[in-house]
């Protein structure tokens, strides 16, 4: 089943074409690296997708529900979750708050209920505990070193049960033990069935977890497949090397 | 703890259901109501800016149109006064809602700079409107409770300030544990950020800026029944929301009581200037330098530093960054 799917996907700011008529499906269940040069677009794309900024044209579908030009916090509510480049969290909010702000459905009652619902105190401790950040939930989220932060923003994004997760540079800043356990995490999750799509420069990381990766250059993608193929690939090698 | 807390809070509650009986003349009961009135408006001025961060300075737009809309029903529609005062407290949210869907779209300074503009406006055309109004000669509203002197007028508005603080005080608690609360703090903290995790947070600001405006409005329809004489230079001041806003930081934004707090310093001090200096300038200045002292050195209000800057945290020494990643690899 398609996941997601975008059909010429087209943004520029200025005179700049920053993504240029991207069509890029997702299946259900996998892996997805998203690479390419500094200034292909992957991280445009990827508020393209999330509605944190409007295409000129093009459409972006989700479980065959077309979402172009919805607000985030819809396109979150309908199964997308993502964290972002620098990794961003609620600084003065505790790490269970931060956990708790997530949420999947805007009912008024919903709304008007006590923030610290047991179950929803549950599911946050149970994903802490995963992430191994249990013992810091009273802690304010700025306490808390770069790496765990990253941590911490995985969780909230989980917290909120999507489908789909989109990741911005995962390894972004962070020690390789830590990257090692994120591959190990991505890896576990996938297996309980959410969905990944990975923008990352990490080439040792996106090659060894990734199942299918898609590569950008000026906008658009210009290969995909299965990472031993897209590595050997010339257009590849030509838009990383440029010759 | 908790409950030598609580106990404080029901001693605070005696102390000011009790404060017009104890005090030797009615000009200090006036001065209570003052207070307490300032303490209402600038709590429910922090369910805006409190949890979302939005500053506004166009709370005093609000305080305006509730106490012309309760005197003007009152004088033109010969409504009762317990009809008017609700009656145009939501006219002036539902106003809110449609204001706030526009000014919450922009952020930081240009937020300020729209909630300026919104004061600017409401006075402009209040005092244009004199057919309505009665501009600027002023709107004289007849007193709710003809039979009783001043005096006695004082003690009775300052329970019906003492219940609007209550009620104000009581939302900002219920908001605060709320998942509705948590949103507003996200916004608060990263509005993006709160949207990508699923917060409909134009809604939530919009609901914050209605609500927040509510208790203006119904603390300016008091007022409106208090005073008995409108002007809308001094009803739509920004000196008005300037206080709101003071008192909140003064006291401590991201705490229930810090408005509060601030309104009981502020309130008493302006009116103990305006009689030891009489009606000069000074306290305008006086509210100013204060303003900046508050910003520079204690940004995060008086409560916030008696408190200790970051209680009920456990404490995490200060690492090297080396510690730090040792720490994450673990």
């Amino acid at each position: 089943m398609t996941s997601l799917r975008t059909e010429g996907l087209t943004k520029a700011f200025g005179g700049v074409l920053a993504v240029d008529g991207a069509t890029v499906e997702i299946r259900d269940g996998g892996i997805n690296g998203l690479i390419g040069p500094n200034g292909s677009g992957k991280t445009t794309f990827f508020n393209l997708i999330t509605g944190m900024i409007r295409p000129d044209s093009g459409r972006v579908s989700y479980r065959g529900r077309d979402i172009t030009r919805h607000s985030p916090h819809r396109v979150a509510q309908a199964g997308i979750g993502r964290t972002f480049q620098l990794c961003r969290i609620f600084p003065r909010l505790s790490v269970l708050e931060n956990m708790l702000v997530a949420v999947r459905r805007t009912r008024l009652r919903e709304l008007l209920a006590g923030l610290h619902d047991r179950g929803e105190v549950e599911r946050a401790r149970h994903w802490l505990r995963r992430m191994g950040i249990d013992h810091l939930e009273r802690a304010e989220a700025r306490d808390l070193s770069y790496g765990q932060q990253k941590l911490l923003e995985l969780a909230a994004v989980l917290m909120a049960e999507p489908e789909l997760v989109l990741l911005d540079e995962p390894a972004g800043g962070v020690n390789p033990a830590l990257i090692d356990r994120l591959v190990t995490l991505v890896r576990d999750l996938n297996a309980e069935g959410h969905t990944f799509l990975v923008v990352e420069h990490n080439m040792d990381m996106v090659m060894g977890m990734c199942d299918h990766v898609i590569v950008f250059d000026r906008g658009a993608p210009i290969a995909e497949g299965p990472p031993s193929i897209v590595r050997s690939d010339p257009r590849v090698l030509e838009a990383y090397l440029g010759v | 703890m908790r409950i030598a807390s609580r106990g404080l809070l029901v001693l605070a509650a005696v102390l000011a259901a009790g404060y017009p009986w104890m005090v030797p003349n009615y000009y200090l009961v006036y001065a209570g109501a003052l207070t307490v009135m300032y303490a209402a408006m600038a709590t429910s001025w922090n369910i805006l800016g409190g949890f979302t961060g939005y500053v506004s300075i166009g709370h005093s737009a609000f305080f305006g149109l509730g106490a012309y809309g309760t005197g003007l029903m009152v004088t033109r529609w010969d409504l009762p006064w317990t009809a008017a005062l609700p009656a145009s407290a939501l006219l002036v949210t539902a106003f809110a809602v449609l204001v706030g869907i526009a000014a919450v779209r922009v952020r930081g300074a240009s937020f300020v700079i729209v909630s300026i503009a919104l004061v600017s406006m409401t006075n402009l055309v209040v005092q244009g409107w004199r057919s309505l109004t009665g501009g600027s000669t002023g709107l004289q509203v007849p007193s709710p409770f003809p039979g009783l002197h001043r005096g006695q007028g004082h003690i009775v508005f300052f329970y019906l300030f003492l219940a609007l603080l209550a009620l104000a005080l009581l939302s900002w608690w219920f908001i605060g544990r709320s998942r509705f609360g948590a949103g507003l703090r996200a916004i608060r903290e990263d509005e993006d950020k709160a949207e990508s995790l699923g917060v409909p947070t134009a809604a939530l600001k919009v609901a914050a800026f209605a609500l927040s405006a509510l208790f203006v409005a119904l603390a300016g329809g008091l007022y409106a029944l208090w005073f008995g004489s409108l002007d809308p230079i001094f009803v739509f001041s920004i000196l008005t929301s300037s206080y709101m806003v003071l008192m909140s930081l003064l006291g401590g934004v991201r705490h229930l009581f810090g408005p509060l707090l601030g309104a009981l310093i502020i309130a008493p001090a302006g009116e103990y200037f305006l009689i030891a200096l009489g009606e000069t300038q000074i306290h305008l200045t006086a509210t100013g330098v204060l303003l900046v002292l508050v910003v520079l050195f204690m940004p995060e209000g008086i409560i916030a530093r008696l408190a200790g800057r970051r209680a009920g945290a456990p404490s995490i020494p200060e690492e090297s960054a080396g510690q730090r990643l040792q720490g994450v690899a673990r």
